[in-house]
């Protein structure tokens, strides 16, 4: 069949998302309900005082990185699906069109939940390890040191749901791939045709720049990944760079700066490789007509860079929008929230960073495209 | 006996006519041959003789079911029970093996020998190669086996031998035709190749999505005694 059991393991991409987005999210979700036990204790003003800090900061903390990267990694997986279910849609068709049931074909999808599964319970595990770090650093001195407790809600809410929750979702976007005609879903051919009403004369253009408009038109949920991507490696590098300042603990800002990095290369791995995966046919047939593998790249890659320039630019607005929000707007009556102030430094690096990556990312695969025949990549896409 | 009716089909909207009420009847285990130009509908024909595509108006009868009446689910279940398919493109799934592939339709008839079939198309030695290291007429066999091993009541072919050279594309038709005449199913082949129609029971020529001349042949040649 299109996926099996085996599978799951080699959904890298999504594990390390998975992963990423439970790990923040167990210790401070945690932290969170924990501290809550201590407003049993307060017995005057200033330890209300110090009370209400302490729920603050881990509110804070909570909705910033947790939030964020928990939002990150349910837009990133279903992306991810999606691609995934389109690219395989005449191995659908061929199913089908043999005599499988689609609800039997559908269900094969739920190996995405697998996946997920195996990130969350790994998230879940490292979170819960780390968290007596944690739970030090995020404390605020005059209150009484908080227990670490188990909560079973959230080993349920994060490691269980989220994985029901994207075996559903693949097993439903398959399932409604599946709905189109076994001939149309082997043969590729559009749902729906668009009558406009007026024919607009198309303009005189070379081969190269028709086929690099044509490429990027073609797929608009590519270039919206790619995008999104390059959004989420912008924000999440520099909000990382912007947390270790903001958290008081020098390692736990280390942490979330890590776990930001990682979530945020994996994000842009992951588009990167759907981005070549779904444009290595044309490609390959660039290259059997005579162009070199510089004229195919540049003509069937190159106009994603725009989006990928987009992206990182609205990332960049939206950390620093995010984070002057949270803590001039939300938490402006808390004492203990630093003031923040955009870091050039940490812009310019991690535009650095980005250019670096995508670029080293985009040669990795033109390599890799390079190595293998025509014929394998005709047959395997 | 597949009997079609005034059957229609159209795209883009109803811009495009392909079938234009095409009526015909094919007999149980007879060879039929659908020819024409490229673009006088033949393939469309048969992906709605087939149950691949729902066709616009008209009816479909296989011997009492009619397929135009039947909706998605029951549509599958009549494909997975009568009907098998050899495509120009072969549609094999590039990460399985031959085994695996010809496995696919072994599983819907609960064929535990399809292996035999493997061996039949002379593909025994290559059971654990994917289809980017066959050969343009071993990968058409592996699609032969798989539909077979399907045990189908019905097979259609669009343009079998389309990708390959003469001496294999013999080769193919001359093993499909042994294999008809040996199970007795009903084959319905689409091609623009007119020396294939020498071959088979009844012939149906096509264009502009009309049927222009349909008869039977008196005397079948074989895929050795035909033209190229």
């Amino acid at each position: 069949m299109i996926v099996s059991f085996k599978d799951a393991f080699k959904l890298i991409g999504v594990i390390i998302v998975a992963f990423c987005a439970v790990f923040v999210c167990t210790f401070f979700l945690n932290f969170y309900l924990d501290a809550q036990s201590l407003e049993s204790l307060i017995d005057n003003e200033h330890t209300r005082v110090l009370y209400d800090a302490q729920m603050a900061t881990a509110l804070f903390t909570c909705a910033i990185s947790g939030g964020f990267l928990a939002l990150i990694a349910v837009v990133m997986i279903v992306f991810y699906i999606k691609l995934y279910v389109d690219k395989h849609s005449s191995d659908l068709g061929v199913l089908k069109a043999m005599g499988y049931s689609e609800v039997k074909i559908a269900l094969r999808f739920c190996v995405f939940g697998l996946s997920v599964l195996l990130g969350t319970a790994l998230g879940f595990g490292c979170g819960f390890a780390i968290m007596p770090t944690v739970y030090k650093g995020l404390a605020i001195e005059g209150l009484p040191e908080i227990a670490i407790t188990f909560h079973p809600a959230l080993l349920f809410l994060l490691v269980f749901l989220p994985a029901a929750v994207f075996a559903a979702i693949s097993v439903f976007y398959a399932y409604f791939a599946l709905r189109r005609p076994a001939y149309e879903l082997m043969r590729g051919r559009e749902r729906k045709i668009k009558l406009s009403k007026r024919i607009k004369p198309e303009k005189e253009r070379s081969f190269l720049k028709e086929t690099c408009l044509k490429t990027l038109f073609g797929k608009k949920s590519l270039a919206f990944f790619v995008a999104f991507a390059c959004f989420c490696f912008s924000a999440m590098v520099q909000m990382s760079a912007s947390m270790e300042s903001l958290v008081p603990n020098g390692e736990m800002g280390w942490i979330i700066f890590a776990i930001g990095v990682v979530l945020a290369v994996t994000s842009m791995f992951m588009a990167i490789t759907s981005l070549v995966n779904g444009n290595v046919k044309n490609i390959a047939m660039m290259k059997a007509f005579g162009y070199s593998m510089k004229e195919s790249a540049i003509t069937i890659l190159g106009g994603y860079h725009l989006f990928a320039a987009t992206g990182f630019a609205l990332g960049t607005v939206y950390q620093y929008g995010l984070l002057s929000l949270m803590i001039n707007v939300v938490f402006k009556d808390v004492a203990e929230v630093p003031e923040y102030n955009f870091s050039v430094p940490a812009f310019f690096i991690t535009l650095a960073a980005f250019i670096v990556l995508y670029e080293a990312l985009m040669l990795f695969y033109a390599f890799k495209i390079n190595k293998v025949s025509v014929k394998t990549v005709m047959l395997e896409n | 006996m597949i009997i079609a009716e005034n059957v229609k089909k159209s795209y883009k909207n109803g811009m495009v006519e392909v079938l234009k009420g095409i009526s015909l009847k094919i007999a149980d285990g007879e060879f039929a041959v659908i020819t024409g130009a490229s673009g006088s509908g033949k393939s469309t024909l048969m992906s709605v003789l087939s149950g691949l595509e729902r066709c616009d108006g008209g009816k479909i009868l296989f011997g009492e079911e009619n397929i135009t009446e039947m909706n998605e689910k029951q549509l599958t279940e009549f494909r997975r029970r009568e009907v098998g398919f050899i495509f120009q493109q072969y549609y094999l799934l590039p990460h399985l093996s031959v085994d695996k592939n010809v496995r696919l339709g072994a599983d819907l008839a609960g064929n535990k020998n399809y292996r035999e079939i493997i061996e039949k198309v002379g593909l025994a030695e290559k059971l654990s190669c994917k289809p980017s290291e066959l050969s343009g007429g071993e990968q058409q066999r592996v699609c032969i086996a798989r539909a077979l091993a399907k045990n189908p009541r019905v097979l259609f072919l669009d343009e079998p031998t389309g990708a390959l050279d003469e001496a294999t594309g013999r080769n193919v038709l001359g093993y499909i035709a042994d294999l008809q005449k040996e199970r007795g199913f009903t084959m319905i082949m689409v091609t623009h190749n007119l020396n294939i129609a020498e071959m088979a029971d009844a012939v149906i020529k096509m264009n502009s999505g009309i049927i222009t001349e349909a008869y039977k042949n008196a005397a079948k040649k074989t895929a050795y005694e035909i033209g190229w």
